[in-house]
C-alpha cells in the first residue's frame, strides 16, 4: 500500500517527519519498504499484512497514525445531497448468487458532465502510481484509495434493461474487460451482468462495453461485498489481479460498503455535477457477526512479560476504535471490535494490540530463561562421526533437490519398486517426482562438475528418499550417498572405513546385484550383520555401467554407492569401551595360494579364520596376481599376510608355522588352494 | 734419534691423520685414509712406531707415552669420521640441494556444505540454551501443514498453486498430502506426542513454490524454535533469541520485535537483530532474522494444551538467508550445483 503524505494530512495533522512516521508505523506493523518524492508530494511504500486489510486505504494508516500520536482523526461525513427522483425508478438489481456476493448496493446519478479530475486529485493518484482517466473514474478508485472498499461506476445508459443481475457466469460466456482483453468464463466465476450479458467480473474488472466515457451522462455506482474465496479463485483462473480483487480477497469492512458509495457519490457531484437519485438499491446489510471480547489485564503480563497499566491498554484499545461495553476497573475490560477489524476476535488479539501500539521495545531481552538440560540426539551424533570419516576420506558434502525427473527417477530405485510419488507442479523445471535414491542427483551434480573441468569430484549427501506406502505417509528414509571418480574398492574401501569408525567388529559382505544402472560385474549389494545378530541390507555399491554414463552425460568413470543411514546407526558403537591390549608380539606369515579364478576372497578369508583358530589377529590381503605361464590358465594367485597373536605368551615360530600349514591344509580342502612357493 | 726430533714427527702424523679423515667423504675415501695411516702393515703410525726403537734409551718412556697418545688421538678422530660417513653414506651419494620451499604432500580434505556448517551451529548453540532437536516427516497431511497450525481451508497459504501437493497422495491415503511449507508441522507432532514443557528446535528441508532465481529456490531450510511452559512471555522469547543472536555472531546483540502476521503466532512479530559492521565504519545495522511469537492460544488447543495453563513462543530462521549472508553468497542457486571449487571454499 502507497500512502501519500499530503493526502494523509486530510485525515490526521502530521507533525512529525516522514522518517518519523515511516519508523513509528513500522515499530507498529506498518513494515515500512521506501519513501520517495512524487512532484511535491511523498509516496510511503508500507507493506500491509493479510490480516490487516483496514490498512489498504489512507483513513486505515491514518487511523493508526492518530492512534500513535494521540491526536484526532477526521473521518469525512460522506452525505450527498440526493435528489427527489427514487432510484427504483431509474435501475433495478438483483442477486443470483449471495454466497459469491453477500451484498450489493448500486446508487444512481444523473446528468454528470465527464472530464478531467482537477489538479489535487491527478496529483494524489498519481503520487500512488494510479493514471487519471476521467473525473468519475478517478473518484472511484481515490474513494478506494481513501477507505479500501472498491467501487465501480457503470454507463447506466449502456445497461441493458437498466438492470444489474449478479450470477455466476455460463460456461463459455465471452467478457471484454476494460483492459480490452477476453476472457472466456466459465460457472466458478460471479459476474455483474445487465439484463443481456455480462459487464463486469464481479470484484475483479469492470467491463469494456458499459465504461464510463465522455458521451456517458447517467451512472450506476456499485458498491459491494464479494466471497473472498471466489474473488480468488476468479483473479487467479483468469490471471487478472487488479487494486479491487487484491483488497476484495481480504476480508473487508461489511459497514464500509455503504460509506464508499455515498463519499463516491458526494465525490462526483462535487467533481462532475449531476443530481443523486434518492435512496440505495441495497440487497441488505450484512448481519453483524461481532462478538464483545474481554481482555483480562493480567493476560497482558502473563503473554508480553511486562506490566501495561490497565489505564494505557484501555486507552490504546478504545483509540483503535473497539468500543467499551463492560469495564471493571484493573481488572478486566470487556469491547465490541471495530466493524473493518474483523481480525480482532479473541483476547490474545487484544493482547496483540496493546503490545504493538503500547510497543514492543518495552519488552525487555535480558530476563533469565530457566536452563535446562538437553541432549544431541543419537542420530545427530552418528551423523557426525559420518560427515568426519567422509570429510577426511576427501568427500565434499552435497545437497541436491528433493524432486528429480522422470528419467532420473527411473534411472536408480535400489529401495522400492513403486511408483514415485509425484507433485501437482514441478518442484524445479521438469523435476516432479519425490525421489526414491540420491543417487542420480550425485550423477547430475558430477556432471555440472566435469562440465567446469573440475578435475576431481568427490561427493556424498545425506538426506531423505521417499518411498511410497499404502494407507499411511511415505516412508522417509535418510540415506548417505557417494559419487566418486574412484573405481570399487576405493569407494568399497571408504565405506569399510566408515563402518570400522562406527563399529570396528562390523564385517562388511558384498553379494551380487543387479542394478541396470551399475556395471553388470563391479557392483554388489553391501550387507552387515546389525546388532541383533541377523543380517541386514546396508546398501548398493558399483561403478556406473557405461549405458548409466551416457544417460548422465558423463565422460569419466563413476562409482556410486548408497547406504541406509538406519543401518549404520543401528550397528554404531558410540561410547566405546577399552579392551585389553595384548604385550606380547605378534607373529606374521605371508602366504600365497594359487586358486581357481572362480574362488572368491571372502570365500577363502573366511576359511582361513576357521583353520586358524583363535590365535589369528588379522588375515589381511594384498593382492592378487595372474601369470598364465606360470600359475595356469584360469588360475589366480592371492597373496594375503596372517597375523597370529596369542596373550599369554609369545608365539614360537614353530607354532606359526604349525598354524599356517593348517590354512593351507583346509584352504587345498576347501578351494583346491595350492600353496606358491 | 732426538726426542724433539720424534714428538715433531707424532704432532705431525696426529695432524695429517686428522685432515685426511675429516676430508674423507665416503665410505672408500675413508677406507684409503685408514690405510695410509693406520694401515696395519704399512700405515704411518706403523712406520712411526718403528722409529720408536731409534729414540735414546733415556727418551724412550717419554716418547713411548707421546706415541700411545698419539695413536689413541688418531684412532678417535678416525672413528668419528666413520660414524659420520656411514651416516651420511645416502646422503653423501647424491648431495643434491635440499629445496624445502617445495609444497608439502597434502591429503584431499573434503568440505562439509556450508549450510551444514550453518546449522549444525544453530543446533549446537540451541543446544546450549536446552533446546533439543526434534524431526519430523517432509511429506506432510493437512492437518499437520496447516489445520493444527490455525490456517483455515479458507486462508490463502492453502492455495494449491502456493503448495506443491503429492498427485498419488489420495489414492494411497484418502486424504491430501502436501510437501511441508515450514518446519513448524514438527512442533505440533512434538506437541502431540509430549506433556509440556517442551523446548525443541526442528530444522530441515522445507518447499514452496517459488521460480528460482538468485534470492529464491522453491526448497530451503528452515530451523524453528519451541517453547511451550508455565510463565513463559515474549520476554523470554526476547531473552532467547538475544542469547541466540549473540553466541551466533560472537558480539552483542540487541533484537527488535517488529509486528507482523503468522496464523499459529499470536503475537506475531518480525524478529531484526542489530549487529555491527566492521565493513560499514562499524555502523549498526538492523537485519531481518526471522519470523517469531507466542504460539496461537488456537494451536495449543489443537494439540490438547490448555492455553489458560501454558504460554509458549515459536520462532522460524531461514538457514539459506542467514548462511549466505554470513559467507557472502551472492546466488542461493550455488548452494545447489555443488561446484567443488564453490563448496571447497567453506
Amino acid at each position: 500500500m502507497i500512502v501519500s503524505w499530503d493526502w494523509l494530512q486530510q485525515y490526521v495533522a502530521l507533525d512529525m517527519t516522514p522518517d518519523e512516521l515511516a519508523e513509528r508505523v513500522m515499530m507498529a506493523g506498518l513494515n515500512h519498504e521506501e519513501t520517495r518524492a512524487v512532484g511535491d508530494d511523498l509516496a510511503i511504500e508500507l507493506e500491509v499484512t493479510s490480516n490487516r486489510p483496514d490498512c489498504l486505504g489512507h483513513l486505515g494508516v491514518a487511523r493508526e497514525i492518530s492512534v500513535l500520536w494521540d491526536v484526532s482523526l477526521r473521518v469525512p461525513a460522506a452525505a450527498p445531497k440526493e435528489s427527489k427522483v427514487a432510484v427504483e425508478d431509474l435501475a433495478t438489481i438483483r442477486v443470483d448468487n449471495p454466497r459469491e456476493c453477500p451484498r450489493y448496493t448500486a446508487r444512481v446519478i444523473r446528468n454528470v458532465r465527464i472530464g478531467s479530475s482537477p489538479a489535487w486529485l491527478v496529483r494524489r493518484l498519481a503520487t500512488i502510481g494510479v493514471a487519471s482517466i476521467n473525473n468519475v473514474v478517478d473518484v472511484t478508485n481515490y474513494v478506494m484509495l481513501e477507505c479500501g472498499q472498491p467501487l465501480h461506476a457503470f454507463d447506466l445508459a449502456h445497461l441493458a434493461d437498466r438492470q444489474i443481475v449478479v450470477r455466476q457466469a455460463t460456461k463459455g460466456e465471452e467478457f471484454l474487460a476494460i483492459n480490452h482483453k477476453s476472457y472466456t468464463l466459465d460457472p466458478t466465476v460471479c459476474v455483474i451482468a445487465d439484463a443481456r450479458r455480462a459487464v463486469g467480473l464481479g470484484g475483479v474488472m469492470g467491463g469494456a462495453d458499459t465504461e464510463v466515457s465522455e458521451g456517458t451522462t447517467e451512472l450506476l455506482i456499485e458498491s459491494a461485498a464479494f466471497d473472498p474465496m471466489s474473488i480468488r479463485n476468479t483473479a487467479r483462473a483468469l490471471n487478472l489481479h487488479s487494486d479491487s480483487s487484491y483488497r476484495f480477497e481480504r476480508a473487508l469492512d461489511p459497514q464500509g460498503v455503504d460509506w464508499a458509495s455515498r463519499r463516491c457519490c458526494e465525490l462526483i457531484l462535487e467533481l462532475a455535477g449531476g443530481e443523486l437519485a434518492a435512496g440505495v438499491l441495497d440487497t441488505g446489510e450484512l448481519p453483524d457477526t461481532r462478538q464483545p471480547i474481554t481482555l483480562r489485564f493480567k493476560q497482558l503480563k502473563r503473554v508480553l512479560g511486562i506490566d501495561v497499566p490497565p489505564d494505557t491498554a484501555r486507552q490504546i484499545l478504545v483509540a483503535l476504535g473497539n468500543e467499551p461495553l463492560r469495564d471493571s476497573g484493573s481488572d478486566a475490560i470487556e469491547v465490541l471490535p471495530p466493524t473493518w477489524r474483523s481480525d480482532l476476535a479473541r483476547e490474545i488479539d487484544l493482547v496483540e494490540e496493546v503490545a504493538r501500539i503500547h510497543g514492543y521495545d518495552k519488552i525487555p531481552e535480558d530476563v533469565g530463561v530457566p536452563m535446562v538440560e538437553s541432549h544431541r540426539t543419537e542420530a545427530d551424533r552418528v551423523l557426525a562421526k559420518v560427515r568426519s570419516v567422509l570429510t577426511a576420506a576427501g568427500f565434499d558434502e552435497a545437497m541436491t533437490a528433493s524432486a528429480v525427473e522422470q528419467p532420473w527417477s527411473a534411472a536408480f530405485s535400489p529401495w522400492t519398486d513403486a511408483e514415485p510419488l509425484q507433485s501437482n507442479i514441478p518442484v524445479l523445471r521438469r523435476a516432479d517426482q519425490l525421489r526414491r535414491s540420491l543417487v542420480p542427483s550425485l550423477l547430475g551434480s558430477r556432471q555440472i562438475n566435469e562440465a567446469v573441468s573440475n578435475p576431481t569430484i568427490e561427493l556424498f549427501e545425506i538426506a531423505h528418499v521417499y518411498l511410497p506406502r499404502i494407507g499411511e505417509l511415505p516412508c522417509e528414509e535418510l540415506m548417505i550417498a557417494l559419487a566418486s571418480g574412484g573405481d570399487y574398492f576405493a569407494m568399497k574401501g571408504v565405506i569399510e572405513g566408515l563402518l570400522a569408525a562406527l563399529d570396528p567388529g562390523t564385517t562388511l559382505e558384498a553379494r551380487p546385484t543387479g542394478q541396470a544402472l551399475l556395471d553388470a560385474d563391479r557392483a554388489s549389494e553391501l550387507w552387515i550383520r546389525g546388532s541383533d545378530g541377523k543380517d541386514e541390507l546396508l546398501g548398493y555399491l558399483g561403478e556406473v555401467g557405461g549405458k548409466g554414463l551416457e544417460q548422465f552425460d558423463l565422460r569419466s568413470p563413476a562409482t556410486v554407492a548408497e547406504i541406509r543411514f538406519g543401518a549404520l546407526a543401528g550397528i554404531a558403537v558410540m561410547i566405546p569401551q577399552c579392551g585389553e591390549i595384548p604385550s606380547h608380539p605378534a607373529v606374521a606369515r605371508d602366504l600365497n595360494l594359487v586358486v581357481d579364478e572362480a574362488v572368491r576372497w571372502a570365500d577363502v578369508e573366511r576359511t582361513v579364520r576357521e583353520a586358524a583358530g583363535p590365535e589369528a589377529e588379522s588375515i589381511e590381503f594384498q593382492d592378487v596376481y595372474r601369470d598364465q605361464k606360470r600359475l595356469g590358465a584360469g588360475k589366480k594367485s592371492l597373496l594375503f599376510t596372517l597375523t597370529l597373536r596369542r596373550a599369554d605368551r609369545t608365539l614360537t615360530g614353530e607354532e606359526a608355522d604349525q598354524v599356517r600349514d593348517r590354512v593351507v591344509e583346509a584352504c587345498a580342502k576347501s578351494h583346491r588352494a595350492q600353496l606358491r612357493a | 734419534m732426538a726426542l724433539d726430533d720424534y714428538l715433531t714427527e707424532l704432532d705431525r702424523l696426529s695432524a695429517a691423520a686428522a685432515e685426511a679423515f675429516a676430508a674423507a667423504e665416503d665410505v672408500d675415501a675413508l677406507e684409503a685414509a685408514r690405510i695410509e695411516y693406520l694401515g696395519a702393515k704399512s700405515g704411518q703410525l706403523k712406520s712411526v712406531q718403528k722409529q720408536l726403537g731409534s729414540v735414546d734409551r733415556a727418551d724412550k718412556p717419554a716418547a713411548g707415552k707421546r706415541f700411545n697418545e698419539t695413536k689413541t688421538g688418531i684412532e678417535t678422530a678416525f672413528a668419528e669420521a666413520q660414524a659420520r660417513v656411514s651416516a651420511g653414506a645416502s646422503r653423501k651419494t647424491a648431495r643434491a640441494p635440499f629445496d624445502f620451499t617445495l609444497p608439502g604432500k597434502r591429503p584431499r580434505l573434503g568440505h562439509l556444505h556450508p549450510l551444514t556448517q550453518t546449522i549444525e551451529e544453530l543446533k549446537e548453540i540451541m543446544g546450549r540454551l536446552g533446546f533439543t532437536v526434534a524431526t519430523g516427516p517432509e511429506i506432510e497431511d493437512e492437518w499437520h501443514n496447516f489445520e493444527a497450525l490455525n490456517i483455515p481451508a479458507s486462508h490463502p497459504a492453502r492455495d494449491p498453486l502456493e503448495n506443491f501437493y503429492l498427485s498419488t497422495a489420495g489414492a494411497a491415503t484418502g486424504a491430501p498430502l502436501l510437501l511441508r511449507s515450514q518446519t513448524s508441522t514438527v512442533q505440533i507432532r512434538v506437541m502431540e506426542a509430549t506433556k509440556p514443557p517442551v523446548r525443541v528446535i526442528s530444522l530441515g528441508r522445507v518447499y514452496r513454490p517459488d521460480t528460482a532465481d538468485a534470492t529464491h529456490y522453491p526448497m530451503f531450510h528452515q530451523i524453528e524454535g519451541l517453547l511451550v511452559d508455565r510463565h513463559v512471555t515474549m520476554a523470554d522469547l526476547k531473552s532467547v533469541l538475544r542469547l541466540f543472536a549473540s553466541s551466533f555472531l560472537g558480539q552483542d546483540v540487541h533484537i527488535r520485535f517488529r509486528p507482523s502476521f503468522f496464523p499459529f503466532t499470536e503475537p506475531s512479530v518480525e524478529v531484526d537483530m542489530s549487529w555491527h559492521d566492521t565493513k560499514q565504519g562499524d555502523a549498526i545495522r538492523w537485519i531481518e532474522m526471522g519470523g517469531a511469537g507466542m504460539v496461537d492460544p488456537h494451536v495449543l488447543e489443537a494439540v490438547g494444551y490448555d492455553p489458560e495453563e501454558f504460554t509458549g513462543f515459536a520462532f522460524g530462521i531461514g538457514v539459506e538467508r542467514i548462511c549466505a549472508r554470513r559467507h557472502g553468497v551472492r546466488d542461493i542457486r550455488d548452494f545447489y550445483r555443488n561446484d567443488v571449487r564453490f563448496l571447497h571454499q567453506f
